[in-house]
């Protein structure tokens, strides 16, 4: 399983559902130890890609290998060296932060002292270890995607799927995950694959970023490379001169 | 000026119908013309030939003169708490305050939420009680040959009781949806409370199947003039009574007279001035009913203590990540108030049929079979194996099946695990109606312990199939989800089919000409085929299950 410092390439990867094609011909290249953000409208194809690359769902054509293990063959070898943030993932609201972790440690064959360190130093470091034992449905949405976040970095994956992880925060605690992302990233040569819309997160975290728009990829390449071969004055600027969606003033007002 | 009820009865009648989509006017018109039809011509029809084959009229007219009263207040009671607790039941399983959030955001009076609400349901449960009333109410109507008007005013007051309880039933369920609030923990309430409350309903539905006499008598007592549905139920005595084409004499009046107690005039007008109550009470409580209070709900915060003895016990047996997962499923099950509801739900269930059943054999003077007892037993347990483990007690929604999923045999772990609990809290639970049985039926030390065996190896096989079949479709969202109500019907399904299985077998054999019964003999057959069958059914779901959940979406 020999990656060149590839952690995940696609080739001409294609997911279709009926006759709506979610992703078309993918053609993807992420770096080992980078931060790669992956932006585009709703519907574009993100979460798509990335359940196909986690290992969730099968893709309709083409070929991709995460960290060296093909999607097809290897799912449980990706699961095993991956974490994974669902966009609205659902929790065990009668299960303590402790005993979740517990549970989706066990689940990744984690146990004893071991799970249990790493448990207390990721509340820790999330701020929860006074409310560790309190039952979750008592979790601000916030605190709840703490949790979540704690729970794909459980068993130290290479490589980390995060689908719009500072959405549901404030910007404390997203300054916080953006913190973890880049600590991590440098010191420990995890890759990060995050969706997301925040084009201000993606500038500030992600060394690589690759725009989706209507599951195809429009560009990809660092952030400044791609707010100067358009032109723009920021990637928010440059997103929505590649994807559209910049409606005129009088428009706004045409409904009234 | 279209009132804003107007639109919230329609939005409510749109949801209420959305399987019928675009055709809602004429499917709609079609089937109240259909329900029409059923309870003028053909619902009659149906149960004259039907009673007629029976028993003939003249020794039925005879029963129901005897029972008469006590049979229409059963029967009323029983479409009293099914229009009253089924309303609420299913309200309870998906709390709405959100919807009320935008209901008061906007400029709209809560009388109006409460009218719209309830005109919007009128439609579905006016065509339900078209299509049931005819057969509780048939029988008499044919016995006492009541005339056109008769009949005409009969059901006007049918419809009446109707009215009133969808009323009262919408006002309790804004009540208890509001105390309750939209939180993770009110929601878990309402859902127990809702299986409590179907309860209420199956219960008097079982006792009228099984002890109709008896009930009667019950609810011929003078206590019960204290109930609505009494009122409403001695009305209709009174005008079919009046109505009649039998010629009822002089004296068959005056017995009726004693045991219905208050005259026509007092039970139409306490009927009448409980609907007009009720209305007043939910228009003018309406503003004090609709204050949210998801709030105290929400800040009561639980925090866990140490593990119990049982839980430590548990991880000292099972080491590693199987005990810790085990111990987990634990804990998410026995915190949700809705799980324990539903084990309380398949005991009662369990515990009420070998009850009824001695009750008939009382009755009829008639004895139960060993056979016979393994046979309704082994249907009832069967329920305690799967209504607490299928669907939401397995996984309460697909938004939870990321993390199996996302774990390397995660599928297999996850089931594992859920199927080691489940058989924890099923195998001690099936005692308490266990004992029930041997007690009221005298079984012998040797029987009960075959029925121990018998009941266990039943429960397993239906908590595997349970777990087996959820996880062939986890794809719901709640538990109103079409998904969810299909593993829950599937699963029931599956398990009875399995359990009679040999039953099956035998008219097989018997068609192709071999007597099975006489060469394996009966007990045999049922003690050893039943739950062997429903025993590998749960271990084939089981594999299915675990190769589904592990398969990647396509």
């Amino acid at each position: 399983m020999k990656n060149n410092g590839i952690c995940i390439r696609t080739e001409k990867l294609n997911k279709t559902f009926g006759t709506v094609q979610a992703v078309r011909d993918l053609d993807l290249e992420v770096s080992s130890g980078s931060r790669f953000g992956f932006l585009g409208p709703n519907g574009a194809g993100k979460t798509t890609t990335v359940r196909m690359l986690s290992g969730l769902m099968k893709p309709t054509s083409g070929a991709a290998t995460v960290i060296g293990f093909d999607i097809e063959r290897q799912r449980d070898d990706i699961k095993s060296v991956t974490g994974l943030l669902p966009e609205s993932p659902g929790l065990y609201s009668k299960l303590s932060a402790v005993e979740f972790l517990e549970f989706i440690g066990a689940l990744k064959g984690m146990t004893g002292a071991v799970l249990n360190r790493r448990i207390e130093k990721l509340l820790s470091m999330l701020g929860l270890e006074g409310r560790r034992d309190d039952l979750l449905e008592s979790y601000s949405s916030g605190m709840k995607q703490k949790v979540l976040i704690a729970s794909t970095l459980l068993h130290e994956p290479k490589l980390v799927f995060l689908d719009e992880p500072t959405s549901r925060l404030d910007p404390s605690a997203a300054v916080l995950v953006k913190d973890i992302i880049l600590v991590l990233a440098e010191e420990t040569s995890t890759t990060f694959f995050i969706c997301t819309h925040q084009t201000s997160f993606a500038e500030e975290v992600c060394d690589m970023v690759g725009i989706l728009n209507q599951g195809q990829l429009v560009t990809t390449g660092p952030p400044h490379a791609i707010v100067e071969s358009s032109g723009a004055h920021d990637l928010e600027d440059a997103y929505l001169k590649i994807v559209g969606g910049k409606v005129d003033r009088e428009s706004l007002l045409s409904w009234r | 000026m279209v009132h804003t009820w107007y639109h919230i009865a329609k939005a409510e009648y749109f949801v209420l119908t959305s399987g019928m989509r675009k055709h809602r006017g004429s499917l709609a018109v079609a089937l109240f013309l259909l329900a029409t039809l059923w309870a003028v011509e053909i619902a009659p029809a149906v149960i004259s030939a039907a009673l007629g084959a029976l028993i003939p009229m003249s020794q039925l007219r005879f029963l129901l003169l005897i029972i008469f009263p006590g049979v229409m207040r059963a029967a009323m009671m029983f479409l009293w708490t099914a229009l009253l607790l089924f309303p609420l039941s299913t309200a309870l399983q998906e709390i709405k305050v959100g919807q009320w959030e935008l209901f008061l955001s906007h400029k709209v009076k809560t009388r109006d939420i409460m009218t719209g609400t309830f005109l919007g349901k009128m439609p579905l449960y006016g065509l339900l009680v078209l299509i049931l009333s005819p057969l509780l109410i048939s029988p008499f109507m044919m016995a006492f040959d009541v005339s056109f008007a008769g009949q005409v005013l009969v059901y006007a007051v049918i419809a009446l009781l109707t009215i009133t309880t969808i009323w009262l039933s919408n006002f309790i369920t804004a009540v208890v949806q509001a105390r309750l609030g939209d939180s993770s923990r009110g929601n878990d309430i309402a859902k127990a409370l809702s299986l409590i409350v179907a309860m209420v309903v199956i219960i008097p539905m079982y006792g009228m199947m099984f002890f109709m006499q008896t009930l009667s008598q019950i609810l011929g007592m003078n206590l019960f003039l204290l109930m609505p549905f009494a009122w409403t139920a001695d009305l209709v005595s009174w005008l079919t009574i009046g109505f009649n084409g039998i010629g009822l004499t002089e004296l068959q009046i005056a017995a009726f007279t004693g045991v219905l107690q208050l005259n026509m005039l007092t039970n139409a007008l306490l009927m009448g001035a409980f609907g007009v109550l009720i209305l007043i009470v939910g228009l003018t409580l309406a503003d004090r009913v609709f204050t949210i209070n998801v709030g105290a709900r929400t800040e009561k915060v639980t925090t866990v203590g140490r593990e119990n003895l049982l839980l430590r016990g548990i991880r000292a047996m099972v080491r590693g990540p199987t005990g810790a997962l085990i111990v987990v499923s634990l804990k998410d099950f026995g915190r949700k108030a809705q799980n324990l509801s539903k084990v309380f739900y398949g005991s009662v269930l369990a515990l009420v049929m070998p009850i009824m059943m001695r009750q008939v054999m009382e009755v009829e003077g008639s004895t139960l079979e060993f056979v016979g007892i393994l046979a309704e037993f082994g249907m009832m347990i069967a329920i305690l194996g799967v209504i607490p483990f299928a669907g939401s007690g397995f996984l309460e929604s697909k938004d939870q099946l990321w993390m199996i999923q996302s774990a390397a045999k995660g599928a297999s772990h996850f089931m594992m695990a859920r199927l080691a609990s489940a058989l924890l809290i099923a195998l001690p639970t099936v005692i308490v109606p266990l004992a029930a049985v041997v007690y009221i039926f005298g079984l012998t030390v040797t029987e009960s312990i075959q029925l121990l065996i018998f009941a266990w190896a039943i429960v397993s096989g239906a908590v595997m199939v349970s777990i087996g079949v959820t996880a062939r479709n986890p794809n719901y969202e709640d538990t109103k989800s079409s998904a969810h109500q299909a593993v829950m019907i599937v699963a029931t399904m599956l398990v009875m089919l399995s359990i009679l299985a040999p039953m099956f077998l035998d008219i097989i054999c018997l068609v192709a000409g071999i007597d099975l019964f006489q060469h394996v003999g009966l007990e045999a057959l049922m003690m050893v085929g039943s739950p062997t069958i429903v025993f590998f059914v749960g271990l084939l779901m089981m594999r299915l299950g675990i190769g589904s959940l592990s398969k990647p979406q396509t």
